[in-house]
């Protein structure tokens, strides 16, 4: 795939924060790590080092919700996209090695601004919901914005912390998404 | 089962078993007002001796640890503050969506009035995140159902009632950490929407699945609790 000079430094720059974590990430790593000079970095990234950082957290941030799109493509059902959805996330969240580094020596940076790309990521995932509550249709006076919005939040809720739920036990995945999940919205879910 | 420290505050252990004085009381208010004027990092503990109306050598009498230590005591004494409210009010409700509507109301207004957190979510979120994020959100996700679960006990079985309890808890977190323009969970109605469209047909479902043994989660402890996030193992 084409890489234009904004993603080559943004790759070079995760490849420096998972060496040397986020605070002590700086222009000139990144300059360096991408093969190019300090200045086209700045003119890519006018706000320095914490522009940069920002943008490298979004970038990752996105590449995550991208590979989940990826891997709920072709779902036959609401239930089939959901199921495979928290067990993706659940999994890549546990084997995403320079996340959970980072979660544990640098929260004080990360969630901050972890915080914000979530509250945007709501949003997102609700639209991309929205035509599958049309499609598997709801229950009689149930909102399909509002539905979308409220499982959003319980995905974008279960991927943070899973709580007693076991995302890897296709069983449990079934059983939450059956019950808590889609109960209320779909109405009188059929199992199986 | 190993309780979460939140638990051993609620079990009134206090820290280190120390009897709670009035003067501890007065000394964490202090620290509650200066904490909702100007964060952590700005507060002094002659800022919190001065709130408090004693010495700065009484505040380091009641809590040796300095700082951490008062900030660690107010952290304690504001969750039990929360729970016990919430309490109060699921124990005057009679049926069990007016018990859910009534603590996911309270839990709401009490946090999102709470003066001090709003000032460290907005000011220093860095130093307030790290302690209620993924490891520290199933903390507090494991003692929060824990806590409310047996205020469902008299219409659910263990094992639904602590579903429940952990779904309702995630609603309101959700809500609080990511405010919606169209959805305020201090106006009871609105809780009560959700409650109806979103969390009783879920305990039908439960219900209905619980018949047919499908799956029992164990309702004593949160699986990865105390568990570094970075060590989780995958069981299945």
């Amino acid at each position: 795939m084409e890489e234009g000079p904004r993603e080559r430094i943004l790759a070079a720059t995760y490849a420096c924060v998972a060496r040397w974590g986020l605070s002590k990430t700086t222009i000139e790593d990144a300059a360096r790590e991408a093969g190019l000079s300090r200045a086209t970095v700045y003119r890519y990234f006018p706000g320095g080092r914490e522009e940069l950082i920002d943008a490298v957290v979004s970038w990752q941030y996105l590449q995550f919700f991208g590979r989940l799109y990826e891997e709920v493509q072709g779902a036959a059902s609401l239930e089939e996209l959901l199921e495979r959805g928290l067990a993706f996330a659940g999994r890549s969240l546990l084997e995403h090695e320079v996340f959970q580094k980072v979660v544990e020596t640098e929260p004080e940076i990360l969630l901050p601004k972890l915080t914000v790309e979530t509250n945007k990521t709501v949003g997102l995932i609700a639209a991309f919901l929205v035509p599958y509550l049309y499609q598997h249709g709801v229950a009689p006076g149930v909102d399909v914005q509002g539905a979308a919005d409220v499982l959003a939040r319980m995905i974008l809720s279960l991927m943070a912390a899973p709580g007693r739920w076991d995302l890897q036990d296709p069983v449990q995945v079934a059983s939450l998404v059956r019950t808590e999940l889609l109960a209320g919205i779909v109405g009188d879910p059929t199992p199986g | 089962m190993t309780p979460t420290r939140l638990e051993l505050v609620m079990g009134g252990a206090g820290q280190g078993g120390e009897p709670v004085s009035p003067q501890r009381i007065r000394i964490v208010d202090g620290a509650l007002r200066c904490l909702a004027r100007q964060g952590i990092s700005k507060t002094t503990l002659d800022d919190v001796a001065r709130e408090a109306s004693c010495s700065r050598a009484t505040v380091y009498r009641v809590f040796p640890g300095g700082k951490d230590g008062v900030l660690a005591a107010v952290a304690d004494t504001e969750v039990a503050r929360l729970f016990s409210a919430v309490a109060v009010k699921m124990g005057e409700a009679d049926d069990l969506e007016d018990v859910l509507v009534a603590g996911m109301t309270e839990a709401a207004t009490r946090i999102s009035g709470h003066e001090a957190l709003t000032y460290l979510l907005e000011f220093e979120p860095g130093v307030i995140l790290p302690r209620l994020a993924f490891g520290h959100m199933d903390d507090l996700l494991a003692s929060s159902s824990r806590f409310i679960a047996p205020f469902l006990a008299r219409w659910l079985d263990p094992a639904q009632a602590t579903r429940i309890a952990e779904w309702a808890s995630r609603l309101v977190l959700s809500y609080l950490a990511c405010p919606a323009d169209d959805v305020d969970l201090t106006s009871s109605d609105q809780v009560r929407s959700l409650v109806r469209v979103f969390i009783l047909p879920a305990i039908g479902a439960i219900q209905a699945e619980g018949s047919s043994g499908a799956v029992v989660l164990d309702t004593t402890t949160t699986r990865h609790q105390h568990q570094p996030t970075a060590t989780r193992g995958i069981t299945s």
